[in-house]
């Protein structure tokens, strides 16, 4: 086991990496956390994350900007990239698989990928679709791969129109798949409107939402088997 | 805050050339902050790997302006190319022409390529963005072709219009894009080697300034 200044001075290290979007101070402050025999999980969110919290702070309060949000990412992703095969099986209680786009029609994907990037960081088993995709493919992933949960992302009104016929395919065919939309236009409204359980303002929120959605459906499966 | 320090040590890790622009213009929401562009350029003829070495002169500048506290974005060399990484969508919002003409480091010619006096167009670019608030050089406005039509008249696929470009008019199509494509594609199939690379190396610029006895 690390001594304990050993083990802040690498948190330090990773989470200062991300803040200050520096690539080659994350992936060194992850190989140092696996020398040091500091957990994978650990460095993961008491470095990265907590620098990427420090980073949507930031954001909020108008010092980042889009660029250093997206470069504050791919320094998160560097020393995610070392520390994830080494992770054990996460503890957040929940474990998923996720579908994750922007529905056709959108090429905007910013918000998804930060979206993606914590479900990457919490373990979940990403599909990512990538931008535009066509809404049948939403409904096809779902069934091929069989995820708890899908995402829908859409940054312009026009291309959010599409989401409600996702919604209603999926859920016809498998009522128990949580959906959760997000992005600029979206709301709490419209997802009401729409049946999608969850809607998410931005990557943070989506997480939490996504947490809490799969805990749900795990109980509900828990308690449909005790019953038989 | 001087650039002439950055600009030395630059030049001495291997950049041909180097210059501060004012870009406020040239930016969108997303980076406005990021108000002044460092044009930094190496002489293709002279080197192989200019790719590597633009990569490491970026690297070498982003450590300089962090560790005075400042912003930084690095547009790399081959931005077009580049799709492994979030950061890689924000590239095409600026391009590399923009920080060559606003540091006064040359115009963009008729071949649609940055044409500097000296290097003319056989100079590989790459850009930092940043909000260091270093002194611009004077940008050059205006193009320098003149009366010059050789990138037109040799241009194997017609693609070269013959306009001239101002830093007034800069979203003027200088090229048929899609005709040089169309050509390279056939190249590709036919040599392996996709650019033909004539409107580079007609340029009385690109031939170390001979460009009177071409005129002449």
């Amino acid at each position: 086991m690390a001594d304990e200044a050993r083990k802040k001075e690498i948190l330090e290290k990773l989470r200062n990496g991300v803040i200050q979007y520096d690539e080659d101070a994350c992936r060194e402050g992850a190989n140092e956390a696996l020398e040091a025999g500091l957990d994978a999980n650990e460095a993961i969110f008491d470095g990265l994350v907590s620098g990427m919290e420090e980073v949507g702070r930031l954001f909020e309060a108008q010092e980042y900007f889009v660029p250093e949000i997206l470069m504050c990412a791919d320094a998160l992703y560097a020393g995610l990239d070392i520390l994830k095969p080494h992770c054990k099986q996460m503890d957040l209680g929940v474990k998923g698989s996720v579908v994750i786009g922007t529905v056709e029609g959108d090429v905007h994907d910013i918000g998804k990928n930060l979206v993606k990037m914590m479900f990457d960081v919490a373990g979940f088993q990403v599909y990512d679709l990538g931008r535009d995709v066509p809404l049948d493919k939403f409904v096809d992933e779902q069934m091929k791969t069989d995820s708890e949960l899908v995402c829908l992302s859409a940054m312009m009104t026009t291309s959010m129109v599409g989401m409600p016929k996702v919604i209603e395919k999926i859920k016809a065919k498998n009522p128990n798949c949580m959906i959760m939309i997000g992005g600029a236009p979206t709301s709490k409204d419209l997802a009401d409107k729409w049946g999608a359980d969850g809607y998410a303002e931005d990557a943070s929120n989506a997480l939490k939402e996504a947490i809490k959605m799969v805990a749900f459906l795990k109980k509900l499966r828990d308690e449909k088997a005790a019953k038989q | 805050m001087k650039a002439d320090l950055l600009k030395q040590f630059l030049m001495s890790e291997g950049a041909t050339l180097v210059g501060i622009g004012d870009v406020s213009e040239a930016l969108s929401r997303e980076i406005v902050h990021l108000n002044r562009g460092i044009a930094i350029a190496v002489n293709r003829s002279l080197n192989r790997e200019t790719v590597e070495i633009l990569s490491r002169l970026q690297g070498l500048t982003v450590e300089w302006l962090s560790a005075r506290g400042f912003r930084n974005l690095s547009i790399p060399p081959d931005s077009d190319r580049r799709k492994d990484k979030l950061i890689t969508k924000l590239y095409k919002l600026f391009c590399h022409k923009t920080a060559a003409t606003c540091s006064g480091l040359g115009w963009v010619g008729k071949n649609g390529l940055v044409i500097n006096r000296q290097y003319g167009s056989k100079l590989s670019w790459a850009t930092v963005l940043t909000n260091a608030p270093l002194v611009p050089d004077q940008p050059v406005r205006e193009s320098e072709c003149g009366d010059c039509d050789l990138c037109v008249t040799h241009c194997p696929s017609g693609a070269v219009k013959g306009h001239h470009w101002s830093l007034r008019e800069p979203g003027r199509k200088l090229v048929a894009y899609e005709k040089c494509a169309a050509l390279k594609n056939v190249r590709q199939s036919l040599e392996g080697k996709p650019n033909c690379g004539f409107c580079v190396t007609v340029c009385p610029f690109s031939r170390n300034g001979k460009k009177k006895a071409v005129n002449g």
